[in-house]
C-alpha cells in the first residue's frame, strides 16, 4: 500500500521542493530484526525503511540509508547535509506522525531557521545541553 | 513535535527526539504518558499538548534554568 494518498504525496512533493540543501534520513534497525507486536504482526523496522524510502523518492535532495546505532529501535535520524544534529524519531513514523518527519526534513533543508528571531535569540542564551523528548502517537 | 525539531536544528545544544509511545510502552509508563504530545526535558516530564512557539521556548528554557 502506498504511504501517501496521491493528493497528499503531491503536497509533500511541493514541501520538499523548498528544500535548499540535502537532507539524509538514516534508519537505525538495531542488532536484531524488530519483532512484530500483537495480531497485526508488523515488522516495524522494515516498515520504517519503507517510509524513508518513499520519502526520499519524493525529492532529489532527500536521501536515505540504513545503518546506525540508536538508544531504541527502529529510529530515524534526520541529518542536514549528512551532519548529526540531534534530530531523531524513535519508532515507526506513520499516520499523523508522518507530518513530523516531513516537517523535520523541510526544516533541516532550510539554510536558516524558521523560528522567530526572538526565539533564536533566547535559545542562543542556552549555556548547557538540553534533551527534549516528545512522546507522540500516530493517531 | 516540530517546534522541538526546529529548536534542535537551530541550537547545537539541543537534541530533540520524538518517541512513539505505543512502541515503547515501558519508557512511556516511566514518563507517565497519559496524553500526547507529552514534552520531557532532560528526563523530567514538563507538560502535555501543543503550545505556541513563544510559550514552547519559554517553557524549555525555564525547565533548564528553573
Amino acid at each position: 500500500m502506498a504511504l501517501f494518498r496521491p493528493e497528499d504525496e503531491e503536497k509533500v512533493r511541493e514541501l520538499f521542493d523548498a528544500v535548499e540543501r540535502t537532507v539524509e534520513l538514516v534508519v537505525a534497525l538495531g542488532p536484531e530484526e524488530t519483532p512484530g507486536h500483537g495480531a497485526r504482526d508488523i515488522d516495524f523496522g522494515a516498515e520504517t525503511v519503507r517510509v524513508v524510502e518513499e520519502l526520499a523518492g519524493l525529492s532529489e535532495k532527500v536521501s536515505h540509508r540504513v545503518g546506525e546505532e540508536a538508544p531504541r529501535y527502529p529510529a530515524v535520524y534526520v541529518r542536514p547535509e549528512g551532519e548529526e544534529v540531534g534530530v531523531r524519531y524513535d519508532g515507526l513514523p506513520w499516520g499523523y506522525e508522518l507530518s513530523s518527519i516531513v516537517g523535520a526534513v523541510v526544516e533541516a533543508g532550510r539554510r536558516s531557521s524558521s523560528l522567530r528571531p526572538e526565539s533564536l535569540e533566547a535559545l542562543g542564551r542556552l549555556d548547557r545541553d538540553l534533551a527534549i523528548d516528545v512522546f507522540v502517537t500516530p493517531t | 513535535m516540530l517546534l522541538a525539531y526546529k529548536a534542535a536544528l537551530a541550537s547545537p545544544r539541543i537534541r530533540a527526539t520524538a518517541i512513539e509511545a505505543n512502541e515503547f510502552p515501558v519508557l512511556a509508563a516511566e514518563m507517565d504518558v497519559w496524553a500526547v504530545p507529552r514534552i520531557v526535558v532532560d528526563g523530567a516530564p514538563q507538560w502535555d499538548g501543543s503550545v505556541p512557539e513563544r510559550v514552547f521556548v519559554e517553557r524549555i528554557l525555564s525547565a533548564t534554568f528553573g
